[in-house]
């Protein structure tokens, strides 16, 4: 029988590439970048230059390299993102895992508790956390991301453990003998790897959108530290003029987020066709 | 109903699932899936259970095997006390008491191999290891008709009637000796069910199993079953021997039940007795006998509406639940006193035999 | 012979997959006539439910029905008429009960809205013109209090109660034929057996043709009149009901037949139909069925065989029509032979 995997189509390519590409870029940076993405060489003759050859994506106001910027950016931006990802889906599977597996009271507690969380709205925490530092440090920002992401997740994986708790397979499982953790680790987990891949993924793809729309308020990443969102901000008071910089690393945003949604949904359909 | 010899024995079974409503999931009421059901099963035999649709019996028969903790009752397997086992004397008590599941799709995982499947049971109870599991499992698959080359799919790429067969080789794979078959052909297609059906009698020969046998299909359960016990509203409400019951249902309902099915014969033009409306919830059961209200007894009365009948001996190892069928032990003047009207009479139409 | 009603003539309906071509109803041709009640039985994946969903171009991409596919009805042919053309016999002249009742229901609107919208569709009635007659059908199908119920969403209604109102959803237009697809499956046994009779009263009530699709050989003898049996996508057998059950011709009816248990029948074994059906991509060579046939020969792994006549009426895809003497001497079917596991 012939079986749809995620690489039998091209739009899944696509997006693992853009990935790959983005990721190596992020992880060489210093190799990939042309220039220092800090350095000022020269304020007056180099500042806002178009794309050229010497300068692919221009330089900005302080005569920073532009395309420099962008690699380092995504270094910072992707780095945050996975991150505050992975603490957020730890939280998730494991919150929403427990109130399951719970379930009656605890479960219904737990749950209340979550709505409480999902009552206060993140730019109020942010408000908060903003009279204690003025900007972020960035650890404190990934924490922030982490912390706030993980109350929709927990939600589904709840869910998804409720019907799998219930589900013949792993009745049968503990008719044959099965105990709780043989239970949990051979018949839960892997049946929520779907969930949680799919989660993850789109959930990569918002905190990034999320960091830059931080940075580009000037509550994220500081200056001179590169993040897409600064340097579009960098940009955003002169988009007519220095259109170089706020495309590139737009078009670098849309891009990993698009490739993120895309191998997300790619991997759900692979997931629901093996069912 | 005695002891003697009897592999399980169950006696006033309840289940009773709350209702839960509210922030805090406060309980409300409760749904008497099981309620009141004691009966025996002898080695070897195949007591088959029907009824319609929340009736109870799949509750019963996860109850037994403790896969849904019981409200109350006793379960006695081989003597042993089930619900007073714990958790390590439960798993063990489990090698014995397999079940097998109606849904050919949801009682396999979809992420494990097929041998990963049926090897499970294996090591958990440490009966094989390594490649004498391998062979064990090829064993299996083997006897309900697969071959061993099938180990390494996964189970959406079988079709209904073989992923039975699997959900078979893991049940056998413990060396159970009692198995309870939830509706194990239901799902299944005509030509498909013949083959499962025969499959799992085959298997009962060869490995002296007991099978407690759960359907709707009154003519799977009459071709598969020694003893029938019909269930309606959680309550056992007949128990005969298979031939028994299909020649002579007392209980109105099982012969409502038995003039419903459809003939396979266009020559025959049978009477048929339509019950009126549609079974009560299981959250607001009937009093007195609960199927009362549906009732086509001729002598069907107040005394019906406020006696719970018990569940008695019409003829040698036929019970029934009627308190208007004679013999009963419920007497005349006690009926009169609840309310009654109409003595007793036997009452056997025409629509429910075949 | 009248007019029939409808006319199915070379029905052919592919699936174009990316794991081939999925020859599902692979030409098919039956008439109903005004005021029958047709059966088709077969197992899952003989067509029969997709040759009901061509009947009204249900079928969705990658299905298709083929060029060259009639469906004559009311003198139009529906594989070929518009879109628009018809969506106005869907639910109008032609009404299709399904069998699961609770996803073929909106969960968002009540029972009687949903019945009431048919009637708002093809005749734009008034909203509240249109609930009257949803009430009045209600009615009809024996659903108690039908005012109060129509007012009620799916989930507060029972199994039975949801069929029935499918079935007054399906009788709204007064339509000429129906279409139930396994229309008690779904159900208990004894909410079935209200819901047979309901719909045979309805139909000699209307003298609405009625084409019941369905796997049970006995909903089949107590409710139609004449009944085609199908396999691997196509007609393998039709005949009038009482021919059928007396002497079934094809092997695979008579493997149908056998392998059911019956009450009031005392058997050790169940006969069995060794073997699965092929894969609607593959059908075999020659006889579809000839695999797990225990009378086949080599003509038919050579010879497609056609719809032989057997009596009035009555015909079989079956080579034996011609060698009828080879029934006498039944040999254990391919599948077993080549020791291919059955399923």
């Amino acid at each position: 029988m012939k079986r749809t995997t995620v690489w039998s189509r091209p739009s899944t390519r696509v997006a693992v590439v853009t990935l790959a590409i983005f990721f190596l870029g992020a992880l060489f940076a210093p190799v990939v970048a042309p220039y220092n993405p800090t350095a000022q060489p020269d304020i007056v003759a180099l500042k806002d230059l178009p794309p050229s050859v010497a300068h692919p994506f221009g330089t900005d106001p302080y005569s920073r390299d532009v395309l420099s910027r962008v690699v380092y950016g995504a270094r910072l931006s992707m780095g945050i993102g996975f991150l505050a990802t992975l603490i957020s889906v730890t939280l998730g599977v494991a919150y929403g895992a427990m109130s399951g597996l719970a379930g009656g009271f605890v479960d219904a507690v737990m749950m209340r508790v979550l709505d409480a969380f999902m009552a206060i709205p993140r730019l109020l925490l942010l408000i908060a956390l903003l009279a204690a530092w003025h900007s972020l440090p960035i650890t404190t920002l990934i924490l922030f991301l982490g912390f706030t992401g993980w109350f929709s997740l927990s939600r589904i994986v709840r869910g998804q453990v409720l019907a799998l708790k219930e589900s013949e397979f792993v009745m049968a499982a503990r008719a044959i003998g099965a105990n709780r953790g043989r239970i949990v680790v051979t018949h839960l987990l892997p049946n929520l790897y779907s969930v949680i891949v799919v989660a993850a993924t789109l959930g990569f793809a918002h905190v990034i959108v999320l960091e830059a729309g931080l940075s580009y308020l000037g509550i994220g990443v500081p200056q001179p530290l590169a993040s897409w969102g600064n340097i579009i901000q960098d940009g955003a008071e002169n988009v007519s003029g220095l259109w170089w910089l706020s495309l590139f690393p737009g078009l670098a945003l849309l891009a990993a987020v698009i490739a993120l949604n895309t191998l997300g949904e790619r991997i759900r359909e692979t997931f629901q066709s093996t069912r | 109903m005695s002891d003697n010899g009897a592999l399980l024995s169950v006696k006033n079974l309840r289940k009773e699932f709350p209702i839960r409503k509210g922030l805090l999931s406060r309980q409300v009421g409760a749904v008497k899936a099981v309620n009141d059901v004691s009966f025996d099963i002898a080695r070897g035999e195949t007591l088959g259970v029907v009824g319609e649709s929340g009736c109870g019996k799949t509750t019963a028969g996860r109850s037994i095997l403790r896969l849904i903790e019981p409200t109350a009752g006793e379960i006695l397997f081989e003597g042993k006390d089930v619900r007073a086992l714990d958790t390590s004397g439960l798993r063990a008590v489990r090698r014995d008491m397999q079940i097998i599941f109606q849904d050919p799709v949801s009682s396999l995982n979809p992420r494990m191999t097929v041998g990963a499947i049926i090897r499970e049971g294996l090591t958990i109870h440490k009966l094989a290891e390594g490649s004498a599991a391998d062979a064990r499992v090829s064993q299996l698959l083997d006897e309900v008709g697969l071959r061993p080359e099938h180990r390494t799919r996964y189970p959406h790429e079988f079709s209904g009637g073989q992923r039975q067969r699997i959900g078979i080789a893991r049940a056998l794979s413990v060396e159970p000796k009692f198995i309870v078959c939830d509706e194990p052909v239901s799902a299944l297609d005509v030509s498909v069910q013949a083959q499962v059906i025969n499959l799992l009698q085959d298997l009962q020969r060869e490995h002296n199993l007991t099978y407690m046998f759960i359907a709707h299909d009154l003519s799977v359960v009459q071709h598969i079953a020694d003893r029938v016990a019909v269930m309606y509203l959680g309550r056992i409400v007949e128990l005969a021997p298979a031939e028994a019951l299909y020649r002579e249902p007392l209980m109105p309902y099982t012969q409502a039940l038995l003039s419903a099915v459809p003939v396979a014969n266009p020559a025959v033009k049978k009477q048929r007795i339509i019950l009126q409306g549609d079974v009560p919830s299981p959250a607001k059961l009937p009093p007195g006998c609960v199927f009362h209200p549906r009732c086509h007894h001729p002598a069907k009365d107040v005394a019906c509406t406020k006696i719970i009948p018990p569940l008695e001996a019409k003829a040698e190892g036929h019970f029934v639940a009627c308190i208007k069928q004679p013999p009963t032990q419920v007497s005349w003047e006690q009926q009169q006193q609840a309310g009654g009207t109409k003595p007793p009479e036997r009452y056997l139409p025409t629509a429910a035999l075949r | 012979m009248t007019e029939p009603l409808l006319s199915i003539q070379d029905l052919r309906t592919y699936f174009h997959t990316s794991a081939g071509v999925a020859r599902s109803v692979d030409g098919v041709s039956f008439d109903v006539g005004a005021g029958e009640m047709l059966g088709i039985v077969g197992e899952s994946g003989c067509g029969k439910s997709v040759t009901a969903l061509s009947i009204l171009r249900l079928i969705q991409p990658p299905g298709r029905i083929e060029p060259g596919s009639h469906i004559i009805f009311e003198g139009k042919d529906l594989a070929t008429v518009s879109e628009e053309d018809i969506r106005g016999v869907r639910g109008n002249r032609i009404s299709m009960i399904f069998q699961e009742p609770m996803s073929a229901l909106n969960p968002v609107f009540n029972v009687g809205d949903q019945v009431a919208e048919v009637a708002r569709i093809h005749e734009g009635l008034s909203k509240k013109a249109a609930f009257a007659r949803a009430v009045e059908t209600l009615a009809l199908t024996g659903i108690p209090a039908p005012a109060e119920r129509a007012k009620e969403y799916p989930h507060q209604l029972s199994g039975g109660m949801r069929q029935r109102v499918l079935i007054a959803m399906a009788l709204m237009m007064k339509p000429a034929l129906i279409i139930a697809d396994e229309p008690t499956t779904a159900l208990d046994v004894t909410i079935q057996a209200q819901i047979l009779d309901l719909l045979r009263d309805l139909q000699s009530r209307f003298n609405t043709s009625v084409l019941m699709i369905t796997h049970d050989l006995g909903v089949i003898a107590e409710t139609t009149s004449r009944v085609i049996v199908m396999y691997a996508g196509e007609v393998v057998e039709e005949s009038p009901v009482e021919g059928l059950f007396a002497a079934a011709h094809h092997p695979y009816t008579e493997g149908l037949m056998h392998a059911m248990p019956q009450i009031g029948h005392e058997r050790d074994r169940l006969n069995v139909i060794p073997g699965t059906v092929p894969a609607p991509t593959d059908w075999p060579h020659g006889c579809r069925f000839r695999d797990r046939c225990p009378y086949s020969w080599e003509l038919c792994g050579r010879d497609h065989p056609p719809l032989y006549q057997i009596g009035v009426g009555h015909v079989s895809r079956c080579h034996l029509a011609i060698e009828p003497e080879r029934r006498n001497h039944p040999h254990p079917p391919l599948v077993v032979q080549q020791g291919v596991a059955v399923a």
